[in-house]
């Protein structure tokens, strides 16, 4: 495999970096080479945030170029949208459908999408296929909200050609995370990847 | 997996591990046998010094955080005087703040290496400008070292310093936000045996005042060597192992990629297909070696430099390129936006019309699918954090001043009061610039209190500035408005850490990593500067604090509140460690009259519209329990949730 772009999105403070260095790892790990990209400081306070994960033979830039993202993995529905331009024509979306509504838009100066209104931007503008559930109230059932990131991977590595084995990213989600919080978020990554079937068919 | 901060310090030769660049340079910096490390943090340089501070003890080298970059620079230079190996690391602002020390010192070069990390923020990421380190090199006559891939930067740290002890001169190392801020495979090389053994390294100064004295006479020597010390370092440049040729050797086209650039072009060849050209590797955009571009342009017909920023490759090649009468078309900044950072987008685009073909995606017709998704997306800046004291001290001060001031603010993560509902930052310029630029305020609008104080004359200057910026340069400042009989309120936002690059130590915090500081009370340096009115208040405490601000107010003179509450982010960090809980607040039903004031006046995150009750509601999972809100709300519509969650 010549390269592969995981573009993940969402808002500061939801984990979006925690998820990509899980990713980032279980790609070393498989022996790929690996390069990502990220947000720091200011832009992380409870803004939109972008993480770019890219491993394969060859690969370059730390960022995924737009057009040429083999999937976006979004933890927040608005800022999928946001990031779309990264997506290539018929890549994949993986989408946390519970908004985080911002400021903006309770104050009255903006307005928050329906989610089938995003859906639809994937699916026809974008030719992508669209896999969007509430991974937090997965994550919540699982044990706590924190584990939204593990549903949301779980769900991840049950896309077509997603070239990372579950249990490499297993491996690597049981190691980052304190020993008495791997059981709940094993739990939390089988609840992703059933919802993912699920909505895939498989 | 263990920790990275622990991976930086492994003994283990060969291992491959998933580095950020920042911490790559922190591994480089050890492998090298550093001995001293002094910074203040900056975005995007901060994780550098964040892992030094971490590994330090351990490894035996001295570290501190600095006040700012110019004590840093002068602490790290001192010790490289003193022969041994010594960096500091900035990022591109903080080197205008060394850079009164930086381009005296320079001529008087170093015993040990010494390496000045300096990371730039191009597209401005979180930063106030997009100046381009490159440029101050070729001012300074200092070489520039910029890796294209953590891996890079590892090495290259290493290189620096060797290459910084052999010319005794200054290197920089130059980073962009997205080599420091990007992770990759690094193998982790040899450490030195005082690295693995832990222990202190000691120097020893030289007395030589005929070099260390920069007064005109021995100044005036120095220029030349400069000058004569870059010339060779040009040389060596030829034959160091970070500068390369590579591709097609025969090809009529030829592309000069400096630092990560490199990656961008890398990648935008093997989308396009390209195989037909030459490829000059540049880790040294300054100064360019001369032989190395005599061996790239033989037989090339037409040239492209693909660089960020400045044409500072571009004016040096086509400068050489000029004095050898080489005749072919140097393409450069014609074909490569000069603002915001680089992109593969704009490698392929640049590359794509430098050979005549298509880009591989259709950029105008994905442009006009994106701009009518983004028609969709609500803007979502960053914010001040739940439970931020700032907010509540900025809702006091508009308060207090009927929202009828002018508010100069500063360097940090407070500069987000800038944003609606707030309103409350009017200017921001550079770190300490708060208090400087309400004295100027002052004086255009009111004059100041000069010979006859403007009597019942009230403040409408209110600065705002933090902790840490207030011992980086706030301090100057203070005393010139104070001396001066300046009329301007100073809120000192001090939540004793220096929270937007990741909350490091300062001296209001007076913990070091390593235990061993003393605090120094802010309210203490104000008073013993002589400020008319000093004040210390809980900004958790709104009422309380919006009394104390309304007092400072009225006070002829310079006053100074501190608000001092610990940044909520830390604390909230803190206590998951412990698994400890905090109140969450909800909103009762039956008092939310829907007035909006929580939402229109306050702005805390957490706190939502409904739309369908036309109430105020709050995230829970948002909330960090300071109750903020239930002190804003006229209704008594915000309760804290029995008994506790997270």
């Amino acid at each position: 495999m010549k390269e592969y772009s995981i573009v993940i999105t969402g808002v500061g403070g939801q984990g979006v970096l925690t998820a990509a260095n899980i990713l980032g790892w279980a790609a070393l790990n498989a022996g790929y080479n690996v390069r990502m990209g990220e947000v720091h400081g200011m832009s992380q306070r409870f803004g939109s945030v972008v993480s770019y994960v890219r491993f394969g033979e060859d690969v370059y830039g730390s960022m995924v170029p737009e057009g040429k993202g083999d999937v976006i993995l979004s933890f927040e529905p608005v800022e999928a949208l946001r990031y779309v331009n990264h997506l290539k024509y018929g890549g994949m979306a993986v989408v946390n459908t519970k908004p985080i509504v911002p400021v903006q838009v309770s104050m009255g100066k903006a307005s928050y999408p329906e989610i089938e209104e995003i859906r639809a931007i994937f699916e026809k503008d974008w030719g992508a296929k669209w896999i969007g559930f509430n991974a937090e109230e997965l994550a919540v059932k699982a044990g706590h909200v924190i584990t939204t990131n593990t549903v949301l991977i779980g769900a991840l590595t049950q896309i077509p050609g997603f070239p990372l084995g579950e249990e490499h990213v297993r491996e690597v989600i049981a190691l980052s995370v304190p020993p008495k919080a791997v059981d709940m978020n094993m739990k939390a990554f089988e609840l992703g990847v059933k919802a993912a079937r699920e909505i895939l068919k498989l | 997996m263990a920790k990275v901060t622990d991976m930086v310090l492994w003994d283990k030769p060969g291992e491959k591990v998933l580095l950020l660049g920042n911490q790559a340079i922190a591994r480089g910096a050890l492998e090298a046998n550093i001995a001293v490390y002094a910074a203040y943090p900056g975005t995007p340089s901060s994780e550098l010094t964040d892992t030094m501070a971490i590994v330090a003890k351990k490894a035996g080298v001295y570290m501190e955080y600095s006040a700012n970059e110019k004590v840093a620079f002068e602490t790290a230079l001192a010790a490289a005087w003193s022969g041994l190996r010594a960096m500091t690391a900035m990022k591109h602002v903080g080197l205008n703040v060394a850079a009164d020390t930086f381009l005296s010192s320079v001529g008087m070069g170093v015993e040990g290496g010494f390496v000045i990390m300096v990371a730039d923020d191009p597209s401005m990421w979180s930063s106030q400008n997009e100046q381009d380190t490159r440029v101050y090199g070729k001012f300074a006559n200092v070489p520039v070292l910029e890796p294209s891939s953590p891996q890079e930067a590892k090495e290259m740290t290493k290189y620096a310093f060797e290459l910084s002890e052999k010319f005794k001169h200054f290197v920089i190392l130059r980073t962009t936000t997205r080599s420091s801020h990007a992770r990759g495979g690094v193998e982790l090389g040899e450490l030195p045996e005082e690295i693995k053994a832990g222990k202190r390294k000691f120097g020893k100064f030289k007395k030589d005042p005929n070099r260390f004295v920069d007064v005109p006479s021995n100044a005036r020597k120095f220029h030349p060597i400069v000058l004569e010390k870059i010339e060779k370092i040009r040389e060596e440049f030829n034959e160091m192992p970070f500068n390369w040729i590579e591709g097609d050797e025969k090809a009529k086209v030829g592309i000069i990629a400096p630092g990560l650039s490199y990656a961008y072009v890398k990648e935008a060849l093997a989308w396009l297909g390209v195989e037909n050209v030459k490829v000059l590797k540049l880790g040294t955009p300054f100064p360019v070696p001369y032989g190395l571009l005599e061996r790239f342009f033989d037989g090339l017909e037409k040239v492209l430099i693909v660089e960020e920023l400045e044409p500072v490759v571009e004016e040096q090649v086509k400068t050489w390129a000029y004095d050898r009468q080489i005749r072919i078309p140097i393409h450069g900044k014609d074909l490569v936006p000069r603002v915001y950072e680089m992109t593969t987008r704009r490698a392929v685009t640049a590359i794509a019309k430098f050979l005549g073909l298509e880009t591989p995606v259709d950029y105008e017709e994905l442009d006009s699918r994106y701009e009518k998704a983004l028609k969709l997306v609500p803007p979502r800046p960053p914010s001040l954090c739940p439970a931020c004291p700032h907010r509540n001290s900025f809702y006091a001060i508009k308060k207090a001043t009927h929202s009828r001031g002018i508010y100069p603010s500063d360097i940090g993560c407070y500069t987000l009061g800038l944003l609606p509902p707030l309103n409350a930052v009017d200017t921001t310029v550079a770190m300490g610039a708060s208090i400087g630029i309400a004295h100027g305020l002052e004086i255009a609008q009111n004059g100041s209190l000069s010979e006859e104080a403007r009597k019942g004359g009230k403040k409408i200057v209110v600065a705002t500035i933090g902790d840490s910026t207030f011992f980086h340069t706030g301090l100057p400042a203070l005393a010139n408005a104070i001396y001066n009989r300046s009329n301007v309120l100073v809120v000192v936002l001090d939540n004793l850490v220096t929270a937007m690059t990741g909350d490091q130590p300062n001296p209001s915090t007076g913990q070091t990593p390593h235990g061993v500081g003393k605090r120094i009370p802010i309210e203490d340096v104000a008073k013993a500067m002589g400020a008319d009115f000093v004040a210390v208040v809980d900004p958790y405490d709104i009422k309380k604090t919006y009394e104390t601000i309304k007092k400072a107010l009225e006070v002829e003179g310079v006053s100074v509140v501190v608000s001092r509450q610990v940044c909520a982010l830390y604390r909230v960090g803190q206590m998951r460690r412990r698994g400890e809980k905090w109140p969450v607040y909800y909103v009762d039903e039956e008092a939310c009259t829907g007035c909006k004031i929580c939402i229109n006046a306050y702005g805390c995150p957490a706190i939502y519209w409904d739309a369908e009750k036309k109430q105020a509601r709050i995230e829970p999972s948002m909330c960090w329990g300071c109750g903020g809100c239930a002190q804003i709300c006229p209704f008594g519509a915000f309760k804290p949730v029995e008994g506790g969650d997270e």
